[in-house]
């Protein structure tokens, strides 16, 4: 047990005790008024706690990476998860919060109502949350293994049994303002590494307007080694693969379940078009950052690790090679390692950054710290999310509507501690990076929710039939599609399993409105509820009249 | 309740759809557009970036975070408008209105 173990470890028990502490303490003092304060939260800090709910080991951990590896065609995940916030924001969120459920398979049996869309919409938030879990706990194997030196493998074991525990917290998810201090850490760690490299590379404290020039600097060495540069466009996947994964990441973003329901703690339309957008300022200061993650390290590990004798590499090197994520063999045998024998895993990048521009132990534990906050706080969700769809949506409305009180929470229970053990297994081995496994959930939401809330707040034609037969359509279609892709290297105009949500969406729209128009449509009141939504929350439609409420606040 | 000009409601609807499509296109154009013509931009530099790769890791996200706050900002000025500014905010511990 070396400093650097036992001061990384230090830093996240005790930013676990912070969030714990922290919802404790509101907890106490709020349960009468819970529902109320909770409203009352200013959309600021609601977007801060966005934020921190939205963030996940995808990015901390992956982004960087991921754009380290690809280049200019990583580009695509700091851009679709950006500019999914505005789909989300102008088209779904203040809607929904008007409509005013708790779940979004809640939202779609009602709008519908029909219990068959209600128990689809359920399967469909599984299997995508269940998605996304396996790349959180990869995330966490990729910490945890750096942090015990172990095997990445042996490290999501140690996380499966970790986010099992967390997530049967349940209720302490919902408290915002643990999500605000998760924020606040999660985006400390990620910053301080960035500035003090900025400061080491370029002088300048400020990585946004430094690092353009180390982008353009890497370009150069590429050339130098006869590789393609690293800014140039489309080098690992054609342009309608950037665009598909794009649409597929932006779609995603505005159907994603458990992110969504993070608009129904505010009170108004208003508030909930606030929270979106000081969401996104904050969501993209790391964003903004990864970019210059990527060129920075990748810069450092060309200019002083590549080129070194094998014999003399750094002691960091070591503790990563024994994680298996990284391999650095001299294949050429001339003991010097080349940029062409490191193969560094997307996913170590970030977690590996501090130790590479020798950062001190201290900074180190921090971003352990913030990895953990980034992959344990969406797991979390994510696994809640999993089993009230189960345990309320699927067992309580369909199989045993006479369960008790007591038999629906041991139901929940169960159902976490199943998926957690059953993404953990499957993270063993993990089916791609953080980064790619992240973007199927994506690619598989904008597949059935984005079509199905789309055109179930904005049409008013659109009915059960049509939905159900839409979100059948669209998550055979993405999942047909990513099996093809990833395994039989099946693909269209280039696009790869990463950007199926885009043949999903489109199957999915146009299933949707062929089956509405073609059978009866929705009952009037269902219609003058979607009418309802085209107006502020003091405002009812009722009849084809308008009524405000001066009394709604 | 009292029952309002459903005109006056349905031209409410119609300046925040207006807005939010102007919106959307501006988004389109930062995202979809740059990529459609990256190898063209990529000819041109900005702040040390080929300008491709600052539209893709800063500019895009830039305009994204100003749209939504522009959107935030114009519709309370529609609200305004329309008078249907929350006359009764509910304001605990020293909160203040309409913040």
């Amino acid at each position: 047990m070396d400093s650097q173990f036992l001061v990384s470890l230090l830093l996240i028990v005790a930013s676990f005790g912070l969030y714990i502490g922290i919802a404790v303490y509101n907890r106490a003092k709020q349960t009468s008024e819970f529902f109320v304060a909770g409203r009352g939260v200013p959309a600021i800090y609601n977007g801060m706690a966005i934020g921190a709910d939205w963030m996940s080991a995808a990015s901390f951990i992956g982004l960087a990476g991921t754009v380290m590896v690809l280049g200019y065609d990583g580009l695509a995940y700091i851009m679709g998860w950006t500019g999914g916030y505005l789909l989300l924001t102008f088209l779904l969120a203040p809607q929904l919060r008007k409509y005013g459920r708790y779940t979004v398979p809640e939202f779609i049996g009602d709008r519908f109502q029909s219990k068959t869309a209600l128990v689809i919409a359920a399967i469909a938030t599984i299997i995508i949350s269940f998605t996304y879990s396996i790349g959180q706990l990869a995330g966490s194997g990729v910490v945890i293994g750096r942090l015990f030196e172990v095997d990445a493998r042996v490290g999501v074991m140690i996380g499966v049994v970790i986010i099992a525990i967390y997530a049967t917290f349940g209720g302490m998810k919902g408290i915002t303002w643990t999500q605000v201090a998760q924020y606040i850490i999660l985006i400390l760690a990620y910053l301080i590494p960035v500035i003090f490299m900025s400061l080491q590379i370029t002088n300048n404290p400020i990585p946004w307007l430094s690092y353009g020039n180390v982008v353009s600097e890497l370009g150069e060495l590429d050339r130098e080694l006869g590789l393609s540069e690293y800014f140039a466009p489309f080098e690992n996947a054609s342009k309608w693969q950037f665009m598909a994964l794009m649409f597929s990441l932006m779609a995603g973003t505005a159907g994603l379940p458990h992110v969504i329901v993070r608009f129904y703690t505010v009170s108004t339309m208003k508030a909930a078009r606030w929270s979106g957008a000081w969401a996104l300022l904050f969501i993209g200061l790391l964003y903004l950052s990864a970019p210059a993650y990527a060129a920075f390290s990748r810069f450092i590990l060309m200019k002083e690790v590549a080129g070194s004798p094998i014999e003399s590499l750094p002691a960091w090197t070591e503790k990563w090679v024994n994680t298996g994520l990284l391999t650095m063999a001299d294949t050429s045998g001339d003991g010097i390692l080349q940029w062409q024998e490191i193969a560094i895993s997307n996913d170590i990048v970030v977690m590996a950054t501090p130790e590479i521009a020798d950062l001190g132990i201290f900074v180190i534990g921090l971003v352990a710290a913030g990895a953990m906050a980034a992959a344990l706080s969406t797991a979390g969700g994510l696994l809640i999310a999993i089993s009230s769809s189960f345990s309320h949506d699927i067992y309580f409305r369909i199989i045993n509507p006479k369960a008790t009180e007591r038999k629906r929470m041991a139901v929940a229970r169960w159902s976490i501690l199943i998926a957690t053990v059953v993404a953990g297994l499957v993270a063993l081995n993990p089916p791609g990076v953080i980064t790619q496994i992240v973007a199927w959930a994506f690619a598989l939401a904008s597949g059935t929710f984005f079509p199905a809330l789309i055109l179930g707040v904005w049409w008013k034609r659109a009915n059960a039939p049509g939905v159900i037969a839409g979100m059948v359509v669209g998550l055979l279609v993405t999942l047909t599609y990513i099996f093809l892709a990833k395994f039989g290297g099946f693909t269209i105009l280039g696009i790869i399993d990463t950007g199926a949500g885009v043949f999903g969406a489109s199957a999915a729209i146009l299933t949707n409105i062929i089956v509405s128009l073609s059978t009866k449509p929705p009952s009037q009141k269902l219609q003058d509820e979607v009418m309802d939504l085209r107006y502020p929350e003091q405002l009812t439609y009722k009849d084809g009249e308008v009524w405000k409420d001066d009394h709604v606040s | 309740m009292r029952k309002i000009d459903k005109k006056k409601a349905d031209a409410y609807f119609k300046s925040r759809v207006r807005l939010i499509a102007i919106l959307l296109v501006i988004w389109f154009g930062v995202s979809f557009g740059v990529v459609l013509f990256a190898e063209t931009l990529a000819k041109y530099t900005f702040n040390g970036f080929p300008l491709h790769y600052f539209m893709g890791a800063q500019g895009s996200i830039l305009v994204f975070i100003l749209l939504l706050f522009v959107n935030a900002y114009i519709t309370d000025r529609i609200d305004q408008k329309y008078n249907l500014v929350e006359k009764k905010a509910k304001a605990s511990k020293g909160q203040t209105l309409q913040s």
